[in-house]
């Protein structure tokens, strides 16, 4: 397969917008829908991410490709999941201010495990080793194939979560957000549901974060940084917590904005991608959030219009 | 005994800046419910400013607090102007409030570093003196430091309980409206309060910076520490503020003396308080409004 | 005729209160000796402002907590006794026991249809890996959905409740779809126009025979304490000081005296 047409750096960028997508599309279900603000994704995504790295490079595995990868894979999305279980019970009946302080703590206890445990994950001076389960020839080749994968797995994220909003699951999320001790005294147990909202919600940025790390087949303590976090963040508030499309259109407009059209396509002197790109990419995320929510709160999507929803469901 | 002492010591010096922070980030919470995230950011320029003007004109540590905590208090009460009370006025929710002020942390965290460039930068200071507390050397900036805490403490607590204004801000904090009504001025108490928590934050920065570096992240390091200490000790007065500040710090200092590796200390503080919340949250989680 | 009439009566549900008591900062709200609510189909608890019908009723949904004593349920089937007072507030609805609210509560981002079928979807249809059972769940209340939107008028039941009026018909009808045994209405009819109220009382009423449930009503407006309920708990000072057949308690002189006033018209 000739793939010269392909530029592998761009390939980079679009891994990182469908990435972003996919974390903002899980932050969806719980910002958007039960409106509980996890500012921590990076912990969860990292969790899985060095979890993974750890059981798939420190273990002495007897068994033969592809099996180590996978089986790492699935260790590392049950400790994301795990470690949102524990979050999720920890902060499910706090405030937001409680939310708040909860999942920035675990953000931050990510961070020092990954700097202090250095025999599993090679503290400040990374975790290598991490490399695809399969070999079909040329890198850009492999890494091609591993960026399918990833679209199909945030295919899937996206899939569930327009189920969702088309569910009494999802019903029941949204009543939460909006009045949970009107749910509790309709007999919901919006305790339960939170904590399973967080436990998958996490293992999937877990799993994102997997995939992230195999794509680069590094891991340092500074890719786990509130930067992670914040891409998801403004893709979803930029897009609209509303609709299940807000990510999708937040995530490209923001992060593809930068990773793709800067990157690529603007005429800016070389010497400034290294520092002042990045930089100003930050400035202007952070400008776009306080912005969004002043002028358009519903983000550039707007309003869902949940009526006609429930009507076209009804309908089918 | 010498454990003792020696925490307490180490502990009350060393984190004197986390607790005048603290004072400050409290300050904003308790009156008008705001988790301001840019708060790390007011911090980190107060450690700027010092530094730009320790080294432009030359000045001796003790003489840029004062300009510092100026410039800091007045460009808090900018960030108030310009976003938190349009954002009031637009009835903005507490998450989206709390997803505004992270936005401006993020824009002020990297302006700083377009402004003042991306390598750290230091005070220039000669080496501070030491002077023997209990025994135990401690450099006359960190004595400084539990200087202006207990400085803001007593100012506070003359300004909360002895002049007019304490009783103007319970008022304003319960109800704005009703405050209104009753010819308290908002804007002026509000102005006031956010000035006063800009100095705390600038003067933390400041010694924070004097102590080791300054760099963007500076405040940001700290902000999770400042913000469980007032969601902690904050519940009822800047009292339990600055107890539970105090705690903090004597407690890091003791963890950081037995372990021998300082984030083993920070760890175990961050799971001790979130667990605390977590008891304290359940005690009230059945009281519904329903 | 006799023996229905007696089978009946003891598998009515039945909610008792025991030396149950209350204060918010030292203020004594609710303090009961004793009171057994479910000896009539429907009754009525009635009293001046501030008597604490309201803290008693969020005491019995376990909203508010209990400073002292107990509240048990027994069910109409019989089963042992449960302890209320044990139970988290979204047991209550398991369990049979549900309470509109007397401020209005609503849920900004649901339609009303929405808001109904949440009120009546199953637990196991609400799990994160369920999503494909929107369908069941309409299917299997649509009709139920269907006679109360027809039975009452929304301005749109596909969008959203608009007037005050539409929200609190919205809580008492998402309580009905619950199908509880008992039904605790806070001030039911605050707010709704006069045709409307006998309307929704005529439904609570019918279906307090239909479904053998228990209706508790808190109520200002006493005409609809004396036309609804079959026996009335008149509540002053956190205490209940009287209880009756409605025609004696509005006649009594403790009840006229402080609550209904001497400007009151019998009528």
């Amino acid at each position: 397969m000739n793939l010269d047409w392909l530029d592998a750096f761009l390939l980079f960028g679009v891994f990182e917008v469908v990435m972003v997508i996919g974390l903002a599309l899980l932050l969806h279900l719980q910002i958007g829908l039960v409106r509980i603000a996890n500012f921590g994704v990076v912990g969860f995504w990292g969790l899985g991410a060095y979890a993974f790295g750890a059981s798939f490079t420190k273990i002495d595995w007897s068994l033969g490709e592809p099996w180590p990868f996978l089986i790492s894979v699935v260790v590392g999305t049950i400790v994301a999941g795990l470690g949102g279980l524990l979050v999720g019970w920890l902060i499910a009946d706090l405030d937001t201010d409680g939310v708040l302080v909860g999942t920035l703590g675990f953000a931050t206890a990510v961070v020092i495990l990954v700097t202090t445990q250095d025999g599993l994950t090679g503290g400040a001076l990374g975790m290598s080793g991490l490399r695809f389960p399969f070999d079909i020839g040329k890198t850009k080749a492999n890494e091609l194939l591993w960026f399918g994968i990833l679209v199909l797995v945030v295919g899937a994220i996206f899939y569930y979560v327009a189920r969702v909003h088309r569910s009494p699951y999802g019903r029941l999320l949204i009543a939460v957000g909006d009045n949970e001790p009107l749910a509790r005294s309709l007999g919901k147990p919006a305790f339960r549901a939170k904590l399973w909202l967080f436990a998958i919600a996490s293992a999937g940025m877990g799993l994102l974060g997997i995939m992230s790390a195999t794509m680069f087949h590094l891991l340092i303590p500074e890719a786990i940084g509130i930067n992670v976090t914040l891409a998801a963040i403004v893709a979803l508030v930029l897009g609209g917590t509303a609709r299940v499309w807000g990510a999708v259109v937040g995530a490209i407009l923001t992060v593809g904005l930068f990773e793709i059209l800067v990157q690529f396509y603007l005429p800016f002197p070389r010497s400034w991608y290294t520092q002042a790109i990045p930089v100003l990419r930050e400035m202007v995320f952070g400008a776009a959030l306080i912005i969004v929510l002043l002028v358009r709160p519903l983000g550039i999507l707007g309003d869902m219009r949940r009526d006609k929803l429930v009507r076209r469901m009804h309908r089918g | 005994m010498d454990f003792i002492t020696d925490s307490v010591v180490i502990g009350l010096t060393q984190h004197a800046p986390l607790i005048l922070a603290a004072i400050g980030f409290a300050l904003i919470y308790r009156l008008s419910g705001l988790i301001n995230v840019a708060y790390s950011e007011t911090i980190t320029l107060g450690a700027y400013i010092g530094m730009w003007i320790n080294t432009t004109f030359d000045l001796n540590f003790y003489t840029i607090l004062l300009p510092t905590g100026i410039i800091a208090g007045l460009i808090s009460v900018a960030t108030y102007l310009t976003i938190f009370r349009p954002a009031k006025q637009r009835n903005v929710g507490a998450l989206e409030m709390i997803i505004i002020s992270f936005g401006l942390s993020i824009f002020l965290r990297h302006g700083l570093q377009f402004v003042f460039g991306y390598p750290v930068r230091f005070y220039d200071v000669p080496p501070p003196d030491t002077i023997r507390v209990l025994g135990i050397g401690v450099s006359s900036f960190r004595l400084a430091a539990l200087g202006s805490v207990v400085a803001l403490a007593l100012l506070l607590f003359w300004f909360i309980q002895r002049s007019g204004y304490g009783l103007q801000i319970r008022a304003l904090a319960s109800d704005e409206n009703l405050a209104q009504v009753s010819g308290i001025r908002p804007l002026t108490v509000t102005v006031l309060i956010w000035f006063i928590a800009g100095v705390a934050g600038g003067l933390a920065g400041a010694f924070y910076g004097v102590g080791s570096a300054v760099a963007p992240l500076l405040g940001w390091r700290q902000f999770l520490f400042i913000f469980l200490v007032v969601m902690v000790g904050g519940a009822k007065n800047l009292g339990g503020v600055i107890v539970v500040g105090a705690a903090t710090g004597v407690a890091l200092a003791a963890m950081n003396l037995q372990f021998g590796q300082a984030l083993y200390a920070q760890l175990a503080l961050i799971i001790a308080f979130v667990l605390l919340l977590k008891v304290r949250g359940r005690r009230f989680a059945d009281l519904g409004k329903v | 005729m006799g023996d229905i009439r007696n089978v009946a009566a003891a598998t009515r549900p039945q909610i008792r209160i025991e030396g149950v008591k209350k204060s918010f900062d030292g203020r004594v709200v609710v303090d009961v000796d004793e009171l057994i609510l479910g000896g009539h189909p429907i009754e009525g608890l009635i009293g001046p402002n501030g008597a604490g019908k309201t803290t008693l009723m969020r005491m019995i949904m376990h909203s508010t907590r209990l400073d002292e004593g107990k509240i048990a349920y027994r069910r109409g089937d019989g089963d042992d006794e449960v302890v209320l007072s044990n139970l988290p507030t979204h047991r209550m609805a398991d369990i049979g026991i549900v309470k509109s609210n007397q401020v209005i509560q609503d849920f900004d981002n649901l339609t009303i249809w929405d808001s109904l079928l949440l009120a009546v979807a199953e637990a196991s249809n609400e799990r994160s890996y369920q999503i494909y059972r929107e369908k069941r769940v309409f299917e299997a209340h649509a009709e139920d959905i269907r006679w109360y939107l027809e039975r009452f008028p929304f301005e749109d039941p596909n969008g959203f409740a608009k007037s005050a009026g539409e929200k609190k018909m919205l809580d008492i009808i998402r309580c009905l779809l619950l199908r509880p045994e008992v039904l605790l209405l806070d001030e039911p009819t605050a707010g709704l126009p006069e045709d409307l109220r006998d309307d929704l009382m005529e439904v609570v009423k019918e279906k307090s025979t239909t479904e053998n449930m228990l209706v508790v009503i808190v109520e200002h407006d006493l005409e609809v304490i004396w036309t609804m309920s079959d026996y009335v708990h008149f509540m002053a000072e956190g205490s209940v000081i009287l209880r009756g057949e409605p025609d004696w308690i509005r006649e009594h002189e403790t009840v006229v005296e402080k609550y209904l006033g001497s400007g009151h018209v019998a009528g």
